[in-house]
């Protein structure tokens, strides 16, 4: 019989749509969590795009487009 | 040492601590295990080849495959499409002269990239590669240095096995030197008696030689003495003759 996982350490894309609300409520939200949740993100990204021997566009390109993409989004309200 | 001293004296004081001053601090070391963990990251894994693969420059390679099972190849691009023109037609995206002047900043920002990529990558890709082979030369130059010392201290190591060799040569120098000594003085006392006994020998040779020289001298001082005048004359007047006789007998021979 394999353990059934705990409903707080399944992964994003293992979470059925119907409990979403609840895995999201049991996220952590303390302020040392969001630090840590951010270094998470930072460190996949830079991993996975930046820290490599043959670095391509890839990398700074999908950041500069997020950040046009962000600052079209504040900048203009009617949206 | 300072804590053992004062960890015996504690103990001296209070026979209750007795129990405690067993506990020196090699047992309290003794008992913890250090490094128990498995080593992560060690050795450090290498850097990988290429990054994550990135489609149009903008989308990672993931989104595709994600929609591939549901929608073959061309469904992400059919997406994308659909999103640019709803947000054209609903004016989510409003077109402004700005717009003009981003798409021929982004054509040529597309149109460099294209045919200058491939040879700043590569130039860039040669500085890395520099960069990381000092480091790499450092580090092999630590390791080196200290796999030296390490043959060296395992070559002193067994010379130490080697050292009765020295004290065996040192025992025989000592004992050659005893044995010189030994002779040397006992000819010297050799010597010495030697020298003694020969002296007593001499005195007595010397003695008796004395002796009788001193009777010789004094027989002849006695015969000369008792030698009368008479008969000083009677034996010169025979002498002659005899002389005499001989003479004569010498010239008739001839």
């Amino acid at each position: 019989l394999a353990a059934a996982v705990l409903l707080k350490d399944t992964k994003l894309m293992d979470v059925k749509l119907g409990q979403l609300g609840s895995w999201l409520a049991m996220r952590d939200f303390t302020p040392g969590g969001i630090m840590g949740a951010m270094r998470r993100g930072y460190d996949r990204y830079y991993n996975k795009y930046i820290n490599v021997r043959k670095g391509g566009l890839g990398g700074i390109s999908m950041l500069l487009a997020g950040y046009m993409v962000l600052s079209y989004m504040w900048s203009y309200s009617h949206i | 040492m300072l804590s053992r001293v004062v960890l015996s004296a504690a103990a001296t004081a209070a026979p209750c601590l007795k129990n405690a001053a067993a506990l020196g601090p090699g047992v309290l070391q003794a008992t913890r295990a250090f490094h128990t963990g498995q080593p992560r990251l060690a050795p450090l894994p290498p850097l990988p080849e290429y990054g994550g693969k990135v489609r149009l420059g903008l989308i990672p390679e993931e989104f595709f495959q994600f929609l591939y099972p549901k929608t073959g190849v061309t469904g992400p691009y059919v997406l994308g499409t659909g999103l640019s023109l709803y947000f054209l037609s609903k004016e989510i995206y409003v077109i402004t002269p700005e717009t003009f002047s981003t798409i021929s900043v982004v054509g040529l920002i597309v149109y460099v990239i294209k045919k200058y990529g491939a040879s700043f990558g590569e130039f860039i890709d040669k500085l890395n590669e520099e960069k990381i082979a000092q480091l790499e030369e450092v580090k092999q130059s630590s390791m080196k240095q200290i796999q030296d010392a390490i043959d060296m201290e395992k070559a002193q190591q067994a010379l130490v096995q080697k050292r009765h060799y020295l004290f065996d040569v040192q025992r025989n120098n000592i004992a050659l030197a005893l044995e010189v000594t030994y002779r040397e003085r006992l000819h010297k006392a050799y010597k010495e008696v030697k020298n003694r006994l020969d002296y007593h020998i001499s005195v007595q040779n010397m003695m008796r030689r004395k002796e009788e020289e001193h009777m010789i001298d004094w027989v002849e001082k006695h015969v000369v003495k008792s030698i009368s005048v008479q008969q000083e004359k009677e034996t010169i007047a025979k002498c002659i003759e005899d002389l005499k006789l001989l003479a004569k007998k010498a010239q008739a021979q001839p």
